[in-house]
């Protein structure tokens, strides 16, 4: 028979099995960050977010240079990706969760996970010859569009799981009182799923921000602000992602410092957004903690 | 109220921006891409911000893919435009397609000898046999006699070259090419090929960085870069037997030949006396009817295009030394000058008119 110490020690052996390799799953991103924060901090300044690029001599003569336009172009053309990409999403997750008998879910999880698993640069090519052909010139909208396709699958996938978790005894409850099947959808599960949902959209905004293949041929870059505010959805705009890759491949070290600049901005951005998700979800870590 | 005032005026004022400013799109080649933003910067300045020049490097193969695409309203390459590649534009736009040099780019042999941090000599035959593994260490017989007054160590010879499409490599294997038929036959030219001995790098940077921390190692990035960087480079002994220090003059001069009136022309290994030998023209893609580009949408984008155009062979060159490009020679500009009299807008002579107009004539 096992004693009880027996049973403690093997209980603490698979606890600090597990703490080794969180620590092991969390020590890359510690020390990329760490490393990208030694590197970046020394060329935050306030010309970053005030001046546009322009190009390297004006970083040889001292001038002002900046990324103003590439964090606004990030702004717009991430967050109009997740407009995009959200109804859509949204939608087939539902109907992979509610409405598991439909004949289109076997071969709709299969494209979906298919869609997940190809290059992001496909999608822009997707995007290229969908909307920069025809409109004829580089444009955000394409960018945002490529960038949504990136998005697609993982909010599909992330709602069905956020569906899928609530009780069936809610909806019994809705479709009980009479309610027709889409209202018990919109009105009962899917606001009890609200924080999964949130979640997952977080997911993949993050995912997307970080993408610079898909943008090369729809987004493009800029160095300067449009001409325009219209211009950030139907010219070339620059995003972090992608200037990111020019400022490092650059001959100039002034320009490797901005590169890492930007890349703390990056980082922040998506913490940001992270916690601006978190408060919104209304459900934050203390809260969490009472319940419990 | 007061928001509607706010809204109002804030809507004039990007309105009265919206007129008045151009921008001009243009993609291709990461090599001349600090020349050309450079001179987009100081052409906006001269303009008062009229004129914006917004220019990506994509790459020269993503330039001219794009180019012919019709997304962007100039491409940018290292490698002029193939013939088949020519005549399908002309099919689609019932014009030329023209290859304008608007700067020139050089590559350097960069080293890693310690003790000799400048002035080692090579020449075209001694760089193809280490580029094939034939000499394989720094103190062979055939180096020492090119550099009688240095002694050489004797260390292996590790060749380090790109490991992605550049064409900074297409310039350098050309060159070997040029030297050497049996490099030509067993390896050729082009901006990735089977490299018979050496490790891969990946960019300029990776190269650089690779020579910069092994000892003994050759490989090949572009003047600009091995300058900005500060990385001992090799001078080279031309086809005609004079040693080149590497120049921005010495590049100029690698392209004072006999063009053809297109331009398309490799000049490696250059006939000219001065010249340095491992040089080529970076060039500028135009439509000859800018109308038939559907990047271009109005008389007024294409006017502004081209005078961009002739600033930039112009007074644009000289930006270039300051950011380590060699300016255009005489030669090219006469040449450009020839192909810009050409260019058309819905068959109005725009470029022979704006040519009147500037001081070149």
């Amino acid at each position: 028979m096992k004693t009880l110490r027996y049973r403690y020690i093997l209980d603490r052996l698979f606890l600090s099995f597990l703490v080794i390799n969180t620590i092991i799953v969390i020590l890359p991103l510690l020390i990329m960050s760490s490393y990208v924060i030694v590197n970046g901090i020394s060329a935050l300044n306030l010309d970053l977010f005030t001046q546009e690029l322009g190009s390297p001599t004006r970083a040889m003569q001292g001038q002002p240079t900046g990324l103003v336009h590439t964090m606004a172009g990030t702004l717009v053309v991430d967050i109009m990706a997740l407009l995009f990409a959200i109804p859509v999403g949204l939608g087939t997750g539902i109907l992979l969760s509610e409405y598991p008998d439909h004949i289109l879910n076997p071969v709709l999880r299969i494209m979906n996970d298919t869609l997940n698993g190809m290059p992001a640069v496909l999608k822009g090519l997707l995007a290229f010859v969908l909307i920069v052909k025809p409109m004829g010139t580089f444009s955000g909208i394409s960018g945002s569009a490529a960038l949504a396709i990136v998005m697609l699958p993982i909010i599909a996938r992330s709602t069905e799981s956020a569906l899928s978790i609530i009780p069936w005894s809610i909806r019994e409850a809705g479709l009980a009182l009479g309610l027709p099947r889409w209202r018990v959808v919109l009105s009962a599960i899917v606001p009890a799923a609200r924080t999964g949902l949130i979640t997952g959209f977080l997911i993949a905004f993050s995912r997307a921000a970080g993408e610079a293949a898909p943008l090369l041929f729809t987004s493009f870059g800029n160095n300067y602000l449009p001409k325009h505010w219209t211009g950030m959805f139907f010219g070339p705009v620059d995003t972090l992602p992608q200037r990111l890759y020019s400022l490092a491949i650059s001959p100039y070290e002034h320009w490797h410092r901005m590169g890492w600049a930007a890349a703390i901005v990056l980082f922040g951005f998506v913490v940001i957004s992270f916690v601006i998700a978190h408060l919104a979800s209304g459900n934050n870590l203390q809260k969490k903690g009472n319940s419990r | 109220m007061k928001k509607q005032i706010l809204l109002t005026a804030l809507l004039l004022l990007t309105q009265v921006a919206y007129s008045e400013r151009i921008d001009i799109i243009g993609a291709g080649a990461s090599f001349p891409a600090p020349l050309i933003t450079a001179m987009a910067d100081s052409y906006r300045e001269l303009t008062n911000q009229k004129v914006t020049v917004n220019y990506q490097s994509i790459g020269s193969g993503g330039g001219i893919r794009q180019f012919s695409e019709q997304t962007i309203m100039f491409g940018m390459t290292e490698a002029y435009l193939k013939d088949d590649i020519m005549e399908s534009i002309e099919k689609k736009s019932g014009g030329k397609a023209f290859n304008m040099p608007i700067t020139l780019a050089d590559v350097v042999a960069v080293y890693n000898l310690p003790g000799i941090e400048k002035g080692l000599v090579l020449n075209g035959e001694v760089l193809t046999d280490i580029f094939s593994g034939k000499i394989k260490k720094w103190n062979d017989s055939r180096i020492s006699k090119l550099n009688p007054k240095t002694k050489l160590p004797s260390l292996p010879i590790t060749v380090v070259h790109r490991s992605d499409g550049s064409g900074t490599t297409n310039i350098w294997t050309s060159y070997l090419s040029s030297v050497s038929k049996e490099w030509a036959q067993k390896v050729g030219f082009a901006t990735s090929v089977n490299w018979p001995v050496g490790i891969g790098a990946y960019g300029n940077e990776g190269v650089a960085g690779t020579v910069r921390n092994s000892p003994g190692s050759i490989g090949y990035v572009s003047f600009s870069y091995a300058l900005l960087n500060k990385i001992s480079y090799a001078y080279l002994v031309n086809s005609s037997g004079n040693t080149i220090k590497p120049s921005f003059s010495a590049t100029t001069a690698a392209a004072d030949i006999d063009l053809p009136e297109d331009t398309r022309a490799l000049f490696t290994n250059t006939s000219a006396a001065k010249g340095y030998p491992v040089a080529g023209f970076t060039w500028m893609l135009v439509y000859e009817n800018l109308d038939k580009n559907k990047a271009i949408t109005n008389q007024n984008e294409a006017e502004e295009l081209v005078k961009f155009l002739i600033w930039a062979i112009t007074d644009g060159q000289e930006l270039s030394e300051s950011l380590g490009y060699a300016k255009l020679p005489q030669a090219a500009v006469k040449r450009n000058v020839a192909m810009i009299k050409q260019l058309k807008w819905e068959n109005k002579p725009i470029g022979s008119q704006l040519i009147e107009s500037s001081k070149l004539k």
